[in-house]
């Protein structure tokens, strides 16, 4: 893989990095069952965890990625206060860079904000989501449990379900899956799925038309009220319109279909109880599939922070 | 103050040769192939007729067409870190450049227009520091915030003639027709720019392909399309004279074009120069400077724009001048400001992409740049109680602009152009 700097988006990824980022998944992975889960390949390198937006999982994936390959990580904690007080993100950046960091991992509300901290320095910036807009390590560990689940991911079909309007999950995995061969397809309410003229994929808006399109995943997507200030549909009606319920998951079953979801998980919304323990519910898989892909991104990164001593 | 011989020149409205006789004394001469008055002439022949006495100041315009400078009826004057001043005397100076002698200035942060006395000093300031004429629209509403109606009685003694809230809509519908309904006395005209707010809050760009793989929200664009449906109903109840802004969608076009040809008085329209450019697509990956108000569309939209000035439904095309800090549109596009500069490079832009290509003919551009924006506007001039007249440019369509920092003399760098050639320079004024 030709040295690259950032991870802001799948799209600006060669197919070799996409390759090259899976592969090495793989062999981090296997360093979770030695006794010492730790390497030193980013030994004496700064990580930054930057989070404008709450994230319990994606920011302690990271933080465990950064750890087991012996990086010194720090915290930054952003209230949203600070920014409403007025302080920009280029300012933020300015302060973290007089830092020498040669990581950064941000998260942030507003689309392309990692693109403009990308740009703005030295350190190699990892998108842990913006906006709508993209989430690749999100990506990256999706691609990489399928491939896991099934041996190859050409060929594969993958529904995902739920707010595609506001997910950065879908726009993200969709776009890595497709690049790896495997057909996707959208369903959700009518309001929350994009017209296929703009996104190219697929638009289904009920279960009936996803059977008949014979997918081999099912992607569940958190219902998010809080990025919604006016209601898109009647949220009482989800579960029984576009949740997997029991009876779904009975036929979900029956056709031997595997169920994913990014986490946190909404019982009772997009998926019932009995679904959280069905034998092909690949979710767990996911959060430690999560810790080994961020692992690969950190090591395949060059961040330009570095002298050549 | 002596003759000036103008000599070899190409009348653009006509292409035929020409010498003139600019100077005082004699009544302005209406030029016998056109029905525009061109002030401070006082004599035409076919060239190499004139007579020019030996000594004469005498410009040759060989290769330079003559024209009326152009009126820009959709200007905003943001500080950005200048002074008052400062910041009018570069408006005026990137008018000039740009082929435009006179605007209307939008009300906005620093330029409240809804009292006597910020309208005395602005006045005040332009007559001091302006290269171009500037004419202020006052405020709809006080503050611009959309909820008592400014006084307009005051404004109007002022010489205000335009009324807008910057473009924006009010949210409230009946402070706006009873507004309509008193201003329609006064016959001053309301500019506003089609929008519902509620449809378009927190949203950045057009729906679309881009939009959808930047995950930015899209302004729908019937949101602009029903917002001026509304406004063309409520200014036709109020019997007020209603100009609607920056009109971006092909069916916003259909909707203007309808309600002309039902024979509603007192309705004009206008179109922003980068909405009949540019598309949705150009934004690109995050690309600020492309992030406008209303947002850029479609093709089609555009070609529906053009459309709509070729056939007289839109009467105008203007700037829609906002500059913008450079460290403003730097930002993420969400946070970033809306708007482009575009004083600078008006008429050389639109001889490049509009006139160049055969899109528009001379005729048509003067008549949306220069005719149709005075007539709206009335510009008057109250100490000589006359109106005031457009001056005139030449234009050398040979010579190729480099568009760079330095070239935009309106002090910020958020052009569309920055950094290409356009074809086209200005001299205004002749002399």
């Amino acid at each position: 893989m030709n040295p690259r700097k950032d991870l802001v988006t799948i799209d600006a990824l060669s197919d070799e990095d996409i390759r090259t980022i899976l592969d090495s998944t793989s062999a981090m992975k296997d360093i979770f069952t030695k006794s010492v889960k730790k390497v030193p390949a980013l030994k004496g390198k700064s990580v930054l965890t930057l989070f404008y937006e709450p994230s319990t999982r994606t920011r302690s994936s990271f933080e465990v990625a950064a750890h087991r390959l012996s990086a010194d990580v720090t915290t930054f904690t952003v209230s949203t206060s600070s920014v409403v007080k007025g302080e920009s993100v280029h300012d933020t950046i300015d302060t973290l860079m007089s830092m020498k960091m040669d990581y950064i991992i941000v998260r942030h509300k507003n689309s392309g904000i990692p693109a403009v901290i990308a740009r703005h320095c030295k350190a190699s910036v990892i998108n842990a989501g913006d906006g709508a807009h993209a989430h690749p390590s999100q990506a990256f560990l999706d691609a990489f449990t399928i491939k896991e689940k099934y041996g190859e991911i050409a060929g594969k079909r993958v529904v995902i379900i739920g707010d595609i309007l506001h997910s950065r999950v879908a726009r993200s995995t969709s776009t890595i899956l497709r690049r790896l061969g495997a057909e996707v397809a959208y369903m959700g309410p009518g309001p929350l799925v994009p017209l296929q003229q703009h996104t190219g994929i697929p638009r289904f808006t009920n279960w009936e038309q996803i059977f008949e399109w014979k997918p081999d995943v099912i992607y569940l997507l958190r219902v998010q009220n809080e990025r919604i200030d006016t209601p898109f549909f009647p949220v009482s009606d989800y579960h029984s319109a576009f949740g997997v319920t029991e009876e779904r998951l009975r036929r979900i079953d029956d056709l031997n279909l595997s169920i994913m979801h990014p986490g946190p998980v909404n019982r009772g919304v997009e998926i019932c109880d009995a679904a959280m323990d069905y034998r092909n519910t690949l979710i767990n898989n996911q959060v430690e599939n999560g810790i080994a892909a961020r692992m690969s991104i950190l090591y395949h990164l060059t961040p330009q922070t570095q002298s050549n001593d | 103050m002596t003759n000036t011989y103008i000599t070899n020149a190409t009348w653009a409205l006509t292409g035929e040769k020409i010498d003139l006789r600019m100077g005082h004394g004699d009544e302005p001469v209406t030029h016998y192939m056109s029905d525009i008055p061109l002030p401070g002439v006082n004599g035409i022949t076919p060239a190499g007729e004139m007579q020019i006495p030996a000594g004469a100041r005498t410009i040759n315009a060989e290769g330079k067409m003559l024209l009326p400078a152009l009126f820009d009826l959709h200007a905003t004057i943001n500080l950005e870190g200048h002074s008052k001043r400062e910041s009018i005397y570069r408006a005026g100076q990137a008018a000039n450049h740009g082929g435009v002698w006179g605007m209307l200035v939008m009300p906005s942060k620093g330029f409240i227009f809804d009292n006597a006395a910020t309208l005395d000093s602005f006045d005040d300031a332009v007559s001091q520091r302006s290269f171009a004429t500037m004419v202020p629209a006052g405020c709809i509403t006080e503050d611009m915030a959309g909820a008592q109606q400014a006084p307009y009685n005051t404004l109007a003694a002022r010489g205000v003639t335009i009324l807008s809230d910057g473009g924006k809509m009010p949210d409230s519908l009946l402070m706006l027709h009873r507004a309509m309904k008193y201003a329609a006395e006064m016959d001053l005209t309301f500019a506003i720019r089609g929008d519902v707010p509620c449809l378009s809050k927190n949203t950045y760009m057009h729906p679309g392909t881009t939009s959808y793989s930047l995950g930015l929200h899209g302004t729908p664009a019937c949101a602009e399309e029903i917002g001026i449906e509304t406004l063309i109903r409520l200014a036709k109840d109020a019997g007020a004279r209603l100009h609607i802004q920056t009109v971006s969608t092909a069916e916003g076009v259909d909707i203007i074009r309808r309600a002309k040809s039902n024979g509603m008085k007192g309705l004009t329209a206008e179109v922003a120069l980068h909405h009949l450019l540019y598309t949705h697509e150009d934004v690109g990956d995050y690309n600020t400077t492309f992030k406008t108000l209303p947002p850029l569309r479609e093709k089609q939209d555009c070609e529906a724009l053009l459309a709509g000035v070729k056939d007289g439904t839109i009467d105008c095309i203007v700037t829609d001048h906002t500059p913008c800090l450079s460290f403003a549109k730097k930002q993420d596009f969400v946070s970033a400001p809306h708007g482009m500069v575009a004083l600078d490079t008006f008429l050389p832009a639109i001889y490049t992409y509009l006139i160049k290509p055969g899109k528009l003919s001379w005729a048509e551009v003067i008549k949306a740049c220069c005719t149709a924006p005075v007539a709206i506007v009335n510009p008057y001039d109250r100490e000589e109680d006359t109106p005031v007249a457009a001056p005139l440019l030449l234009f050398a369509p040979d010579e190729e602009q480099h568009i760079t920092p330095e070239t935009l003399s309106c002090g910020t760098t958020n052009s569309p152009l920055l950094g290409t050639v356009v074809q086209g320079t200005v001299t205004l004024p002749i002399n």
